[in-house]
């Protein structure tokens, strides 16, 4: 088979240590098998362990792995997708996270299907990247900036305004296991520690600007399957409703679900959904849409608190983890302090999901008294205290007082405080996301199962188990939630937003047209399939070389102990004799051993 | 005609660089777009695609060394044979509506698709619009006509729903109470 456009071949290869680079090509085989993005990513790191073993995350023998895909910045519906892949300080495992925006199309412009960062500079620095023009620049004057304050500091010193820019905070800088890379004002890739990973390589950012046409085998024949994807979106009957609200549309039908996280999951509805929902959002805080590159749908929404006392902050966001996990999560449902908590979570560069899980954590550990205000330095917290909460984030950030401890994550915290494994919802190390997954044995399974811990982003399976599967059989519950594991990896493959999918029923044999009329490759539906199955067998298989088997695969203690207590939910909890059974299912459905080893080595 | 910019709309997306470039210069690259939509954050916040708008005084052509730059059918054209590329248009323009490229030999602008804009049926925010004259400004003559600060207003019910009927008074034999 030839690959006949949808790359460059080309790999740049930056070590910081050294401050040089070189581009590294690859053969059609490697752009066959593992297509781009999360799958160049992984496979680079797999060859990386294999010869390494064990890498320290925050040490210099961990690499940082930025993966576009073919079809990103090509003009197809939601294209502007970029992973990152490392191995994350969180979890101590193969980790990636994935940012829309404009950087990976920027970095596909300049030339390159991925960058492999290694080492560490000598001092805080930006790597620029212009076309050919790779160089290191010194910053040691952006330490402790902002995540904007950074961006502006690099379009400084680079005299280039245009230029796209990936930035971490204070806490990136600070090594917070769950701090996040910030590009385009509010898009992270939030989760696994990138920002931690890139402060460890004294990496403060990344500027990006490429001039050149991205490589498409049948220009006319991609535009014919384009057009009719753009127009069969825009016919979809919650198209407006959709640019008009994004993912804050998600807040009404968690709650009305019963999976809402609560007060620290302790409940799954909202008494005050309403009030932090899309429609307040809109009415009070909207005043512009914001999305990412060539895709017509606009989930973001930016805002502005117009009077009170958070007046003046704006922000594009928040999107319904955000919202959820700083809102309902800490008893509260003021929207004005999410804007600000959010917009506060995003300059730090700390992960608002696992700020929202932690802070949730300590106040129900406060309550059940697994902590005192003392451990707190003297600071006693309760559900919906936004002072205190704001406090507690900027501690984190900047591992001040007892932010030095929570800024270790999940882990860290239970190696300190041991009683805490009763209320940190975690997977691996990762905190879960904000979807309880008490009714619906398949999410369960899909948190407890994920490569990289408690990320929604592998498997959504609760709505459909909710709405639809509480007497399906096992067997069709694992079905649903392989087939989620497989289809949405092809995605971060791809380069592409899994959104259209998921939210406007966008068909996946699209993405196969896409591919065939940019690689000039005829590949069917299973055939791209298999390749992402792979890519799980083959992060597992990393996973299970640092050590990962069954014992690691359960979700959040919660889960099997405390029944909700009320809602649509209401009596829900994940029985541990049937969570045994499913996951053996799972496994052998999976073709890996009762242990969870797939046969795949690295 | 007129290619009109509604900030207040753009999402950011680029679709609309990627329409230029692909129907334009039939590569996908929005670099060589002849529009870029600048995103600006977080003072002030905007989003806004950068087009020519046309001018009836071309200032790009003002410091044109060789008159490269002239007006047909209400387009600012750029003449190839003439260009010596030196550039002076890209600073001429007040909105960097004039670009460059590295592949490209000459300067190059919106040409309005011959009448038929690409950018504005790809937009998904219908934040660019190609209407003719007499329609610029209309919105703000609604507007300032709609919220007219002495109107009245009655409610009613209309199938079960609260409606409200705004309606400028006509005084008392027609006397101006101001």
């Amino acid at each position: 088979m030839n690959v006949k456009g949808g790359y460059f071949f080309r790999i740049l290869e930056v070590d910081l240590t050294k401050g040089t680079s070189e581009v590294r090509p690859f053969d059609e085989e490697f752009a066959l098998k593992y297509i781009g993005g999360r799958g160049f990513g992984a496979r680079i790191l797999a060859d990386h362990m294999k010869r390494k073993k064990k890498v320290d995350p925050l040490g210099p023998d961990n690499i940082l792995i930025i993966a576009p895909g073919p079809l990103t910045g090509v003009y197809l519906p939601a294209s502007g997708k970029n992973s990152f892949i490392t191995v994350s300080p969180a979890t101590g495992i193969y980790g990636d996270s994935s940012i829309g925006g404009v950087f990976g199309v920027e970095l596909r412009q300049a030339g390159y299907d991925a960058v492999v960062l290694k080492g560490r500079a000598r001092v805080l620095s930006a790597l620029s990247i212009q076309d050919d023009r790779v160089k290191l620049i010194p910053m040691p004057h952006a330490a402790g900036a902002t995540a904007l304050e950074g961006e502006h500091l690099v379009r400084e010193a680079t005299g280039d305004e245009d230029m796209k820019i990936a930035c971490i905070g204070p806490a990136g800088e600070n090594a917070v296991v769950f701090s996040c890379v910030n590009t385009d004002w509010s898009r992270n890739a939030g989760r696994i520690g990138i920002g931690a990973v890139m402060g460890s390589k004294n990496l403060k950012a990344i500027a990006v600007r490429g001039s050149k046409d991205l490589p498409v085998y049948d220009l006319p024949g991609l535009m014919e399957v384009s057009s009719e994807g753009y127009a069969l979106l825009k016919s979809h009957k919650f198209f407006k409703f959709w640019q008009d609200q994004g993912l804050m549309s998600v807040v009404d039908y968690a709650n009305k679900m019963g999976i809402l996280p609560t007060r620290n999951f302790q409940e799954t509805v909202y008494d005050k959904a309403d009030r932090m929902n899309g429609y307040t959002m809109e009415d009070r805080y909207k005043i512009g849409d914001s999305a990412c590159f060539g895709c017509s749908m606009s989930c973001g929404n930016v805002c502005l608190v117009k009077e009170g006392k958070y007046r003046g902050t704006v922000t594009e966001g928040p999107e319904y983890e955000s919202a959820a996990m700083l809102g309902s999560n800490l008893g509260t449902s003021n929207f004005a302090y999410i804007l600000k908590a959010n917009a506060l979570c995003d300059e730090l560069g700390v992960d608002t999901i696992s700020t929202g899980s932690i802070v949730g954590a300590v106040i129900e550990g406060l309550e059940r008294g697994f902590l005192t205000a003392q451990d707190l330095d003297g600071v006693d917290i309760g559900w919906g205290d936004e002072d205190a909460i704001i406090e507690l984030i900027n501690k984190i950030a900047l591992r001040k007082g007892v932010g030095d401890t929570l800024a270790g994550g999940a882990r860290a915290i239970i190696r300190r405080w041991p009683e805490m494994a009763r209320v940190i919802n975690h997977v691996k190390g990762l905190e879960q996301s904000a979807y309880d997954a008490r009714g619906a044995i398949s999410m369960a399974l899909g948190y407890g199962t994920s490569d990289i811990g408690a990320h929604h982003t592998r498997a959504l399976t609760v709505f459909n188990e909710l709405e639809t599967g509480n007497n399906l059989e096992y067997e069709d519950k694992i079905n649903f939630l392989i087939y989620h594991q497989t289809v949405r990896p092809l995605f971060d493959m791809l380069g592409v937003c899994r959104l259209p999918w998921i939210e406007l029923g966008f068909p996946e044999e699209y993405y196969q047209r896409f591919y065939r009329a940019i690689t000039g490759v005829d590949l069917s539906m299973d055939d791209l399939f298999a390749r992402s199955s792979h890519i799980y067998d083959l992060t597992r298989a990393i996973n299970v070389s640092l050590g990962i088997s069954r014992k690691d695969d359960y979700p959040a203690q919660r889960s099997f102990e405390d029944p909700v207590p009320s809602g649509p939910t209401a009596g829900k909890v994940i029985d541990r004799g049937e969570y045994e059974k499913i996951l053996g299912m799972y496994y052998e459905k999976r073709g890996w051993d009762e242990d969870g080893k797939p046969e795949l080595k690295i | 005609m007129h290619l009109t910019v509604i900030p207040e709309r753009c999402s950011g997306c680029k679709v609309c660089e990627l329409a230029c470039s692909v129907g334009r210069e039939k590569v996908n690259n929005p670099k060589k777009s002849r529009m870029r939509v600048m995103v600006l954050y977080p003072h002030p916040v905007i989003r806004m695609p950068i087009v020519c708008k046309q001018c009836g005084v071309p200032k790009c052509g003002e410091g044109c060394p060789t008159n490269a730059i002239y007006k047909k059918n209400g387009v600012v054209q750029l003449d190839k044979e003439k260009c010596i590329s030196c550039n002076q248009c890209l600073t001429g323009c007040p909105f960097g509506a004039m670009f460059l490229h590295e592949d490209i030999e000459h300067p190059f602008k919106c040409d309005l698709c011959d009448g038929d804009p690409l950018c504005v049926a790809a937009c998904p925010k219908e934040a660019l619009k190609f209407h003719p004259k007499h329609i610029l400004g209309q919105a703000h003559r609604l507007s300032a006509a709609r919220s007219y600060a002495k109107m009245s207003k009655v409610e009613y019910m209309d199938d079960g729903q609260k409606k409200t009927l705004k309606y400028a008074k006509i005084t008392k034999g027609g006397r101006d109470e101001r």
